[in-house]
């Protein structure tokens, strides 16, 4: 019992937490994990956008490529991207540092994720929609652009918010290759005040913070639109 | 000197699959612990689920309370934190695990959380009128069990189950952060004792994608299969 007062609710635990110090130095760790989250956000927006394109190709080469690439990168730990991205980067001199390279890393590995989700979004417009639209003289650009994107997006977003719930999660593996990020500030929090269990805590509680809004968010957006895809993606990636 | 070897350029890296060949027990018993450790993990994730599905659900305000709290706290943060919690964390309070053990219990409790779901999910999608009309129309319990709720469950259940067995395989990886000598840890090892990383580590991918793919073209069979009925 003593032990437990000691280790868990004894003032000398958490009074690192009283000082501004350690929370600009969290703050800054924070900002570190949102700067790789946003970059992977978007590069691999862009590239998921390409490889879905990629795959609905009618040449059979291009598709292909696309499919090997999903299914293999989705099929590997997303720490073992981590480490490969940094081996390689740092041995061919791209120039990244180590919050480039954690971006590529998770880049790479989000990418087959919304490749998946867009793929499964489009499909999830009904086929007749489609004819009815080229029936009416629209352009396949414009059936694209006027009729199926539109909603399309929408119903994607549950499954995009989802999958930037788990790489908010994943971001926190470029601690392992060394960066200053809120996990990694966390370690260095309790190595110094010899309190893991309420540094390790306080950080949980700002992942859960930012992810638990997020989630609440979809759930109100998947109430206010309907239908929503169950992409097969993201289910297989947390 | 074997007579292969006389010929090799002094300085020269050894030809291609040497470093493999010659580590190659260390990495399959990486592959071992990491199919292990996914095993036994797998199962506190399913005994947790279970447990905390039905509490989710459940007319008592204080367990579902209870239910609610663990799905959320342990799906909204990073795995990696669960870890070192157990194994950094817990020695302070007087409970100093191995890293295995502290692997175990992180990733099981973490995939608990989200078999949760899929149990609460599957619970849900059998409608109450459901039940009522099978007891209505002279089936027995048991009866309404096999033909009416079993049927439905396990379709809704197995297709995400299996997606999430694939994820704890993945996530097992992060065992190698607190020194547990998995897959990913024995890959790193021999990396950088010979510097074959191509070598090295498409052998390590080649394993994940050995557990994982076979897997994944399961899930996708039997989602087919089972959700014929409704089409």
């Amino acid at each position: 019992m003593d032990l437990l007062y000691q280790q868990l609710l004894a003032p000398k635990k958490w009074s690192a937490f009283l000082d501004l110090g350690i929370w600009r130095f969290l703050w800054a760790g924070l900002s570190v994990t949102l700067q790789i989250a946003a970059a992977s956000i978007v590069l691999s927006l862009i590239l998921g956008l390409l490889l879905a394109v990629m795959r609905s190709s009618r040449l059979p080469v291009i598709s292909w490529i696309a499919v090997v690439y999903i299914e293999v990168v989705r099929a590997l730990p997303v720490l073992f991207m981590i480490f490969f991205t940094w081996v390689v980067a740092s041995r061919a001199g791209l120039g990244l540092n180590l919050v480039g390279q954690a971006s590529l890393a998770l880049t790479i590995y989000t990418a087959a994720i919304n490749a998946e989700i867009i793929r499964a979004g489009i499909a999830s417009i009904e086929r007749g929609q489609v004819e009815a639209s080229r029936s009416l003289g629209m352009t396949y650009t414009q059936t694209m652009r006027y009729v199926v994107l539109p909603q399309a997006l929408r119903r994607m977003v549950p499954a995009q918010v989802s999958q930037i719930i788990t790489l908010i999660k994943d971001t926190s593996l470029a601690a392992v290759i060394g960066v200053g990020d809120l996990t990694r500030r966390a370690q260095i929090i309790y190595q110094s005040e010899f309190n893991p269990i309420q540094s390790l805590f306080v950080v949980a509680l700002i992942y859960f913070a930012i992810n638990y809004s997020l989630s609440l968010l979809t759930r109100r957006w998947e109430l206010a639109i309907g239908g929503t895809v169950q992409a097969v993606g993201p289910s297989r990636d947390h | 000197m074997p007579p292969g070897a006389a010929t090799a350029v002094p300085g020269a890296p050894p030809p291609f699959g040497t470093a493999l060949a010659n580590n190659l027990p260390l990495l399959l018993s990486g592959l071992v612990t990491t199919v292990s450790l996914s095993a036994l993990a797998l199962i506190l994730a399913l005994a947790l689920g279970l447990v905390f599905g039905v509490l989710r659900i459940t007319p008592l305000a204080p367990l579902r309370a209870l239910g609610t709290v663990y799905v959320e706290f342990f799906r909204n943060t990073p795995l990696l934190v669960q870890t070192f919690f157990a194994y950094f964390g817990l020695p302070a309070v007087g409970v100093k695990l191995p890293g295995f053990t502290a692997a175990f219990l992180a990733l099981g409790i973490y995939t608990g959380s989200f078999v949760a779901e899929v149990v609460r999910a599957g619970i849900l999608s059998i409608g109450r009128g459901q039940l009522e009309a099978a007891r209505a129309l002279g089936l027995s319990y048991a009866q309404m069990m096999r033909h009416v709720v079993v049927p439905q469950a396990v379709a809704t259940t197995v297709p995400p189950l299996g997606n999430l067995v694939i994820a704890l395989v993945k996530n097992s990886s992060l065992a190698s952060t607190i020194a547990v000598a998995d897959l990913m840890y024995n890959g790193e090892i021999v990396n950088s004792r010979t510097f074959a990383t191509y070598e090295i580590f498409g052998f390590v991918a080649l394993c994940y994608l050995v557990l994982t793919l076979p897997m994944g073209g399961l899930v996708g069979a039997l989602e087919h299969r089972l959700t014929r009925y409704r089409r």
